[in-house]
């Protein structure tokens, strides 16, 4: 057996499939530190609940070795069943028996550590109040709603102790207020155990504000990953820019090599703007991505508006521009009409390829 | 748009009216036939020693079968849907083999398999003692009735355990007996509950099997006896007696599903099935396919090999070597009278199967959603003992239609409508109403609506439901020996006569047959049970097949 340092969970070479010819995931190297919290950020289908079912021994590897709180689980030879492995997991669908009312859902994981019934109740009691839903003990899940069902589920994953915290979209079936809230609870009782976990989600919003760092997944493979505000603002293709929130794509034609502030000739208009790479760039014609916040109103560039949605806190503009379509973010309610020609800057943008066809890394 | 709500009413009235032909008037007339007699002869009657022997017979000889099938039932749908037993799809077919063997042709099979001069006697001198009696009738209702315990709790194991609730377990810390024990058998307790009331209905009601083995050995139970009273003499007593007999099944069986019901009220509530998560394939999974495996070999396939060999056998006791072997047996038992069961047969199974449909499609149609008593009214039907649902008929129908082909149809389709019921309102159940309402409002007309909708919908539906009933009616045999008359005998009575008579290897060569027209009107179900097996849908089951290899 071997140990490795702090890390809640390890995976190396990881392959999960039913053949050589059709692999879910074609392999997997991915590590979690205790007390961290990575986001497993992908469309549907793309291999994020089968990547936390291999970890959670739910699923048999085909090959390489998952360790989870130091301890090798899955390996050649070895296959440790779910309930021997040192980790907790939080369903999509709540996954809540029936027939067991909250206290002794959440005393269930308690009273397989070998606690004592009255004690392991106590202890249920504690993590019930501590999720502020002690007065619902006795009601089973028939008669609690989706977001009181889905705090059992998080108090039987806590009530676990486990090193490592798996959640499977655990807010895809609540309303926007409802996951908001449950999502802060997450994070703070998640950060107070001190526990690694792996939180798989399709929602870029939930993904970046939740986690201390982002893995984009396609086709059970990782794309990028990294800080939320790094795969923000340096997507490695236009597929992860399109993923990691609003991003319009333009090109144009650098008058200097990046990065760097740069003369840029945007439908022959020349600009400097602060541009962005992964590698460096010479000067040519190269495609870009925007996002809404490094536009501004006014200044040399034209357009004509061509969509307004207030969105409450702010207002999202689409502007018809020469060098294409160019999403703009402004505070406060719509103060443009549709159709209305307006001047905008072009403040930043990031270079990017087209998709890339093998995985890579960005660290900036 | 007034005639509408007026043509639904006029189709709850037809069903009504049906349901009161068919089934309420029967009953009343046997209730009525019993209670003239008046309650002290009724008690008489039951104390009895014959009929009360034969009363606890049944009782006790039902619940057991119960017991046992049950846990032989659920035990085969734990291992085929939550391990990963190799050759699942085969063992699953192997588990619903029995369904084609009509029980009392199955009960030969074990005689002649492990029976005195049966082949084990013969090729290691070794019988199953008691095969003849309570045990082998407990024994051969048991495999009989598994393949039902087993569809009950596959279909609840798919629907109502999602497999996220047993994976929660054992995140949670707890091993696979323990997740059985806390989480997998309390969610299944309706189904076996259920499971159990359908077994114990099938054993009371049977009467095939205790009469190939329990007659020879002087145990009667309440259908052998009723036979005996009705079928086999013309003593006035008897007939009162066997009307008392008749009402008490129905009292019975009645009992244990009413008081199952009441158990299981508003518990009904299932959600969606979750792709099944079974553990990997494995040595262990390698030794329970074995086991099961030839479980299945020891209680279906060898019996009916012993019959098959019997059946091509030149006399009884010869030893089933190929020296001894001839086809004469099926000369011999092919004659007029087996062409004429044959014809009466299918005619009744087709017209019974198309009537039902008909009938089940009109009640599924109209009562969907509402009217629960008059659905379960049509479920009644399946569940009274059908040998009292004969007397029922008798009495009722006998006056013009005593020992007519048309005295049959009547009590098959009282019979086999909630057969056909149930499955239709299933799928009605399941109809996607949203896209019937947007062919309405793309400019259908109902009928439009109904051809180009909800007909493609149900055709699984519908043809199962006609093969069901088609396959039910074909290897009917307690209602069609109490019903017969000289000129109207099925092909199942005509097998029991003969083997009553004794001839074993010509009996074997009919029950062959038998069993052979039978499977060959099953076969499409068959097909179509692979298509929609287990449980759930063709998508859903396309998903689970492609998961990968499921862990422990």
């Amino acid at each position: 057996m071997t140990f490795t340092g702090g890390l809640a969970v390890s995976c190396r070479n990881v392959t999960v499939g039913y053949g050589p010819a059709s692999l879910v995931i074609p392999e997997l190297d991915l590590e979690v530190d205790r007390g961290e919290m990575v986001a497993l950020l992908g469309p549907s289908g793309s291999g994020k609940t089968t990547i936390l079912s291999v970890v959670a021994g739910f699923l048999r590897a085909r090959s390489g070795e998952i360790e989870v709180g130091g301890r090798l689980v899955a390996g050649p030879d070895r296959h440790e069943p779910p309930e021997r492995r040192d980790l907790a997991v939080v369903f999509q669908g709540y996954a809540l028996w029936p027939h067991m009312n909250a206290l002794d859902t959440v005393a269930f994981p308690i009273r397989r550590r070998g606690v004592v019934a009255a004690e392991a109740r106590r202890e249920a009691a504690r993590i019930l109040d501590v999720l502020a839903i002690g007065h619902l003990a006795d009601r089973r899940p028939a008669e609690l709603s989706g977001g009181e069902q889905q705090r059992v589920g998080l108090g039987r994953a806590l009530a676990r102790n486990a090193s490592l915290y798996l959640f499977d979209e655990p807010t895809a079936h609540l309303d926007a207020a409802l996951r908001e809230r449950l999502q802060s609870e997450i994070v703070l009782h998640r950060r107070r155990s001190g526990a690694g976990a792996l939180y798989a989600t399709h929602d870029t919003s939930e993904a970046l504000a939740l986690a201390d760092r982002v893995v984009l997944i396609r086709g059970g493979r990782i794309v990028q990953q990294g800080a939320p505000a790094t795969v923000y603002a340096c997507p490695v293709d236009l597929w992860a820019a399109r993923l990691t929130g609003p991003a319009s794509i333009i090109d144009v034609r650098l008058g200097g090599r990046g990065p760097g502030r740069v003369p840029v000739d945007v439908a022959g208009c020349a600009q400097t703007v602060e541009v962005e790479s992964a590698d460096p760039v010479v000067a040519g014609p190269v495609r870009a991505v925007v996002r809404p916040d490094w536009v501004r109103l006014g200044g040399d560039l034209p357009a004509t508006v061509e969509m307004v949605a207030f969105r409450g806190p702010h207002a999202d503009y689409r502007l018809a521009t020469p060098a294409g379509s160019v999403g703009l973010r402004v505070p406060g309610r719509p103060v443009i009409a549709l159709g209305e020609a307006i001047s905008w800057t072009l403040e930043r943008l990031w270079v990017v390829g087209d998709d890339a066809a093998r995985p890579m890394d960005v660290s900036l | 748009m007034t005639d509408a709500p007026r043509a639904r009413r006029a189709a709850i009235l037809a069903v009504a009216a049906a349901a009161a032909l068919l089934v309420g008037w029967p009953i009343a007339r046997l209730l009525g036939v019993a209670l003239e007699e008046g309650p002290a002869q009724i008690v008489t009657t039951l104390t009895g020693a014959r009929v009360g022997t034969a009363v606890w017979n049944t009782v006790w000889t039902a619940a057991l079968t119960a017991l046992v099938a049950v846990l032989a039932g659920t035990a085969a749908a734990l291992v085929t849907e939550r391990t990963g037993v190799p050759g699942r799809r085969w063992l699953r077919i192997g588990i619903l083999l029995p369904i084609v063997v009509p029980p009392f042709v199955s009960a030969f099979g074990w005689t002649r398999a492990f029976g005195p001069r049966g082949l084990s006697d013969q090729l290691f001198g070794i019988s199953l003692p008691g095969l003849y009696g309570p045990l082998g009738i407990v024994l051969v209702l048991s495999v009989a009735a598994t393949p039902l315990v087993w569809l009950i709790v596959a279909g609840a194991l798919a629907t109502r355990v999602e497999p996220d609730l047993e994976r929660a377990a054992r995140t949670s810390g707890a091993g696979r007996i323990v997740t059985l024990r806390t989480v997998t058998l309390p969610l299944l307790r309706p189904a076996l509950l259920s499971a159990a009331v359908v077994v114990f209905v099938f054993a009371v009601n049977a009467f095939g099997v205790p009469a190939v083995l329990g007659a020879p050995a002087g145990f009667t139970t309440i259908t052998t006896r009723l036979y005996q009273d009705l079928a086999l003499s013309a003593d006035p007593a008897a007939f009162v007696r066997a009307t008392t007999l008749a009402v008490s099944l129905i009292v019975l069986a009645s009992a244990v599903v009413g008081s199952a019901d009441a158990l299981l009220a508003g518990r009904a509530t299932s959600r969606t099935a979750l792709p099944a998560g079974a553990p990997a394939g494995s040595a262990g999974g390698r030794v329970l396919a074995l086991l099961l495996g030839g479980a299945i070999a020891l209680t279906t396939i060898l019996p009916f090999s012993a019959l098959g060999l019997a059946a091509v056998t030149r006399a009884a006791g010869l030893a089933p070597v190929p020296a001894n072997w001839t086809l004469d047996n099926f000369a011999t038992a092919i004659d007029g009278r087996f062409v004429a069961g044959l014809g009466h047969s299918l005619l009744l199974s087709v017209v019974a199967a198309t009537v039902v449909l008909g009938l089940g499609a009109i009640a599924a149609g109209v009562l969907r959603g509402r009217s629960r008593s008059l659905g379960t009214t049509v479920t009644l039907g399946f569940a009274v003992p059908g040998s009292a649902l004969a007397v029922g008929v008798l009495l009722a129908y006998g006056g013009w239609l005593r020992n007519s082909l048309a005295i049959i149809l009547v009590a098959y389709v009282a019979k086999f409508w909630a057969l056909g019921y149930r499955q239709l309102a299933g799928s009605v159940d399941r109809l996607p109403a949203d896209q019937v309402r947007a062919a309405r409002a793309s400019g259908a007309t109902p009928l439009d609506a109904l051809r180009s909708v909800i007909v493609p919908f149900m055709r699984p539906s519908l043809v199962a439901a006609w093969l069901i009933v088609f396959v039910f009616a074909l290897h009917e045999l307690t209602m069609s020996s109490l019903l017969y008359g000289p000129n109207s005998a099925t092909l199942a009575v005509v097998v029991l006569n003969v083997q009553q008579l004794g001839d074993s290897t010509v009996t074997a060569a009919l029950a062959l047959l038998l069993t052979g027209i039978v499977a060959l009107a099953a076969a499409p179900l068959a097909v179509l049970w692979a298509v929609l097996a287990p449980a759930g849908t063709n998508g859903r089951r396309r998903r689970r097949d492609r998961r990968p290899e499921l862990a422990t």
